[in-house]
Formats: structure tokens, sequence, C-alpha cells
């Protein structure tokens, strides 16, 4: 598209406030307006035989935040794909390192906007062992518990956007039920419907309360008939189920080749879930599955995760069952210094393996803080599976990948 | 805090390995010199009493006198987190080895590095930034890139930017420093 640009102010119309103009900047061309910094970006940015680029984003209702994906076509085969992130790219990176260990939690939160508290999880995690804390078992439990809620209200998102993407637009309309009713009663809990700041080095801000358990005795009390009418919304649609299957199929070598991790990895058929994996927390305790499919397409995907919501509900009602009383929070000071070291940990959330590496250097602030998030992986991993596909199925396959950009970007 | 893993390491690695490997909690860390990248994580990989199959995290570290680049890996024939960290990267030019050719998965992941501290991963087909506009100069991550309103390390100083008259005076154009410190 040739469009001629005027310099700022120069528009004929530029006096004019009646007139619209659009500044050159507002076109997202496919091909920089630079020379090709790597043979990768030289090699995409060169047309093949009757090949064409397309730009989606970043403003695509459809990639799940504020995503922009350079496509090459080849008729309406995708032959790459080059995905341009940093939309937003909020250097939360950075700004851990410039906040005290308590402030940091809250600006980890909203990395992953759909699951924040798997994003507290890990560096919380990750400080405890830097500071060798023993977290009291009631915290423990209360973390499961409202993890595993998070873990359905994802899920349930998850279900929606999928079978939007497809083209069908009244799951989102079900699945949102229940995930408002979920995020309602984590409101009670935490006091935010979205970004829950709840949990705390050493424990999490409060203990249950009376309207908490009251909306959620409420709820487990219909959940798994809701879920079960849910799914069958979807698992029995015809057209979705032949939609989906054999899309954007991945084996088992690929997938760890490319580091993917949870549901998108055990839909190949391994069984890597870190809360039995690896135990931490309380999990070792409790009892549940790990359900894997064999398929590695989009649909094994799909009916992985609706598998996993009915076993979180089973970890609930354990939770729920063996909640012991005490203490929240363990004892600590106020102001934390733990001595120079180096953590990680890691933990399991919806999305995948969400980790933290926490570096301190003796001071209040911790000397690096690094965050590793798994759509981050699993939207590099669009780019292997996507080629041969149609466009169609571009958003198709992304959106049973899962990826959240507030996580990609950081 | 696997035990059997720390001493299978240190004698298969015996010549590679900066002093002994250390453990804490359920972690194993060992530390390597760049150039001995590209062997030791093959045959983490590769050896099936080792199997580190899987390439968890990546990361970049600013000691603030040196680069390092730290590798989280898990196994099933342990049950500890594996870190390698390459250390000793000189802060002017660091250069590593890419381990996309293990794991293509990385590319993304170096891509980051590289965008933040500005480390070059040898190998890697397509190191360009990633977050960072193009144009954009800096490293980010980096310990002597301050932020411009660095509130949390300096009362005072950064928290009511409105209300100061004029700039720091030492601040050399273009050049982000930190009030107050």
């Amino acid at each position: 598209m040739a469009t001629q640009t005027f310099a700022k102010g120069t528009h004929p119309s530029a006096d004019d406030p009646h007139v619209l103009v659009e500044d050159d900047y507002a076109f997202y061309e496919p091909i920089p307006p630079y020379p090709p910094r790597t043979e990768r970006e030289a090699e995409f940015y060169t047309l093949g035989d009757g090949e064409m680029f397309l730009n989606m984003g970043p403003q695509h209702p459809s990639t799940h935040g504020v995503l922009r994906v350079v496509l090459k076509l080849d008729g309406e085969r995708v032959v790459d794909i080059d995905p341009v992130l940093g939309y937003l790219h909020r250097g939360v990176e950075k700004l851990v390192e410039n906040a005290d260990y308590h402030q940091t939690i809250s600006q980890v939160d909203p990395l992953e906007y759909i699951s924040s508290l798997f994003c507290e999880w890990a560096p919380v995690t990750a400080y405890e062992k830097l500071l060798d804390v023993e977290v009291p078992r009631r915290a423990e439990y209360i973390r499961v518990l409202s993890g595993e809620l998070n873990r359905i209200s994802s899920h349930a998102l998850f279900m929606g956007w999928f079978a939007l993407d497809l083209g069908g637009l009244t799951p989102i309309l079900w699945s949102f039920i229940e995930r408002d009713e979920i995020v309602e009663m984590l409101a009670a809990l935490t006091g935010q419907r979205m970004l829950f700041n709840y949990f705390r080095i050493g424990g999490v801000n409060g203990d249950l309360n009376h309207e908490f358990l009251s909306r959620l005795g409420d709820w487990m009390s219909r959940a798994v008939g809701q879920v079960e009418a849910n799914t069958k919304l979807l698992n029995e649609n015809e057209i979705f189920v032949r939609r989906a299957s054999g899309l954007g199929v991945v084996d088992q070598e690929t997938a760890i080749r490319l580091c993917m991790t949870g549901a998108n990895l055990r839909a190949t058929g391994i069984p890597f879930d870190l809360r039995r994996t690896h135990p931490y927390s309380i999990y070792p305790e409790l009892e549940f599955d790990i359900p894997t499919r064999s398929e590695g397409d989009s649909l094994a995907r799909y009916l992985l995760r609706m598998e996993e919501v009915k076993q979180s509900l089973r970890i609930i009602d354990q939770c729920l069952d063996k909640m012991p009383d005490g203490p929240i929070m363990a004892k600590l000071p106020r102001l934390l210094r733990p001595r120079p070291g180096r953590a990680w940990a890691a933990v399991e959330g919806p999305r995948g393996v969400y980790g933290a590496y926490a570096i301190s250097d003796g001071t209040d602030q911790p000397f690096r803080l690094k965050i590793h998030d798994p759509s981050f992986i699993h939207l590099q991993a669009v780019g292997a599976l996507l080629p041969g596909n149609l466009l169609a199925d571009t958003m198709a396959i992304m959106a049973s990948l899962d990826p959240v950009m507030g996580g990609v970007d950081k | 805090m696997d035990r059997g893993l720390a001493r299978r390491l240190e004698a298969r690695f015996e010549g590679a390995l900066h002093g002994q490997a250390r453990q804490r909690h359920d972690q194993t860390e060992i530390r390597i010199g760049a150039g001995d990248v590209i062997e030791v994580l093959r045959a983490l990989n590769d050896e099936p009493e080792l199997a580190f199959t899987m390439l968890v995290d990546l990361a970049g570290v600013d000691t603030g006198a040196e680069m390092q680049v730290v590798y989280h890996l898990w196994s099933a024939t342990t049950s500890d987190w594996l870190r390698v960290i390459v250390e000793g990267l000189s802060r002017d030019d660091p250069r590593i080895a890419s381990v996309t050719f293990l794991w293509p998965g990385a590319e993304w992941m170096e891509r980051e590095t590289y965008d933040m501290f500005g480390i070059t991963f040898e190998g890697n087909r397509d190191l360009r930034r990633i977050y960072m506009p193009p144009d954009y100069t800096s490293f980010p991550l980096r310990k002597d890139f301050y932020l411009p309103d660095d509130a949390a390390r300096s009362p005072g100083a950064g928290v009511r930017h409105v209300e100061r008259t004029h700039s720091p005076v030492d601040a050399a154009p273009g050049v982000m420093r930190r009030t107050g410190a």
C-alpha cells in the first residue's frame, strides 16, 4: 500500500479540526522500514513465487491481547509467520529490582492477568527458599484451594476463547457464568476480581471468610453438573470436533524440544505435571490424576483442559475436607533481607510451568528476578505448528495453545 | 536434595566445573565457563544417566562485574532442579554459544536475554530484539541502566518529580541518572 506521508503539521488539512488526519505510523506495513538484522529476518521478508504478506494485529480481537503477527501466505496456506512482540512490555523485571520484596508481589501480579495467583506463587516460593521460611500448613491449603479455583476460572475462559476463535459465540457466554462466580468468590477472599495480590512471603494475606466459604459451598454443590453441561456444548458438537481434531499436531519429541509444558505437553502423552513430577506445597498429600492424551492436536489440548477442571474440583473438595487450623502467616520481620543466594521455584499453572529465579545480594530488594512464563514459549511454538495450515486456522491453533499476551510480554 | 546427583556431576564434568556443585533446598547448582557450554549441555541432555531433556528456563544475569547465563533443567532421574551457571562473560562483549541446536525452543529465550542484556548467542539464527523497538540502543536490565524515577531507592528524591524544578546538573545529555544517589 503506497501512502503519501507528511511531516507533522504539514498535511494540507492539519489546521482543519473537522478533518481526521491519520498519521503515517497508524498503518502497519508488514515489511519493516529498516534493513534485515538477521539472516532469518532477511529470509522471512523475501517473497517467493506467488507469496504475499499479510499483517494481523496488533489490535486484532482474537490475538488474546496485543500481538502483531506478520503472515507469509501462499494462496490461503500459511508459509511462515513472524510474531512481533513488545506492545505490552512493561519492564516488570526491571521494576522489581527497584522495589522491596513485598512490593514485587503486586508488580508481578498483572503479568498473567487470567491466572494471577500462579504469577505470585512462583516468586513467593522462591523468596521463601531464599529466606528458609516454613509456610504454615493452613496457608498452604488456602494457596492450593485458591490456586485450583483460579485454574478452573482460567480454563473456563480458555474454553470460551477457543470456541470463539473457531467461530462459536455461545460457549463464551456460558463459560463466563462459571468464571464470574469464581472470580466473585475469589474477590470475597482476596479483595480483587482479577489481580488478586493475595499471596505473601510466608503465607497469605487473609484468612478464609464466611462469604467466600458460603459462595464456594454453594457453587461446589452444582459445579460438576455445570462443568458437564458446559463441556457437552462443545464435546458433542460435530462441527467443533471435526474442525479441531488433527489441527496443529505436535509430537512428543518436538514438544520437548520446543520447551513446551503444561497441558500442551501432556496432550502429546507425556505426563509432566510439576504437582506430581516435582511436588511442592501440599500436593503430595492430595489425591488426583494427571490426565494425558496421545493425539497432540487442538482437540486433545481442549479435552485435556476440561479433564483438568474435574481434577481441580477433586482437589478443592479435599482441601475443604482437610483444611487444618492454625496461623496463615509465618513470623517474619517487616523488612526482609535474605542472605545472599539464589533460588529457583516453579509451579504448575493452568498454562504450564511458571518459574521464578530470584537472586539476593543481602539488601531489601531483589538483585534479579527472572520470571518464566509458559505463554512466551507456547507462542513461539505457534511458528512451528502453523506452516502448511490455512489462514483461518492461525487463530484456532494459537487459541488451543492458550497463550496470554500479558505473560508473553512481561 | 540429591547428594548422588552432585557426586555424579562432579565425576562426569571434572575438568569443566568451576568449584564444587552446590546444593540448597531442591536445587543443585554447577558453574562452568563459556567455552564448555555446548559440551556440558549436550552431555546433560544425551547421557541416559543424566537425561536432562527439559530446558525449563534460560536467564541472563548482570552481576555488575560480569555477565552470566543461567539454565534451569529438569530430569526424571533426579528429584532436584539443575541450575547451570555459565559465568565469566565480559560485560563489554558478552558472547556465548547458542543452545538452539538442542532446544529450538530456546530461540526466543535467547532473544529476550540478548534484548535485555546484550549477550550475543552465537549460532542463534534469529538474534534480534524481541520486546524493545528495533531502533532502541540500550540494554535495560544491565545494572548500569538506571530508571529515570528511581523512587524506591531514594525516597523523596524520585517520588515527587513533578515538584522538582530542575534536572540533576551532572546528568549528561541523554543519560538517565539515578537521582539522589
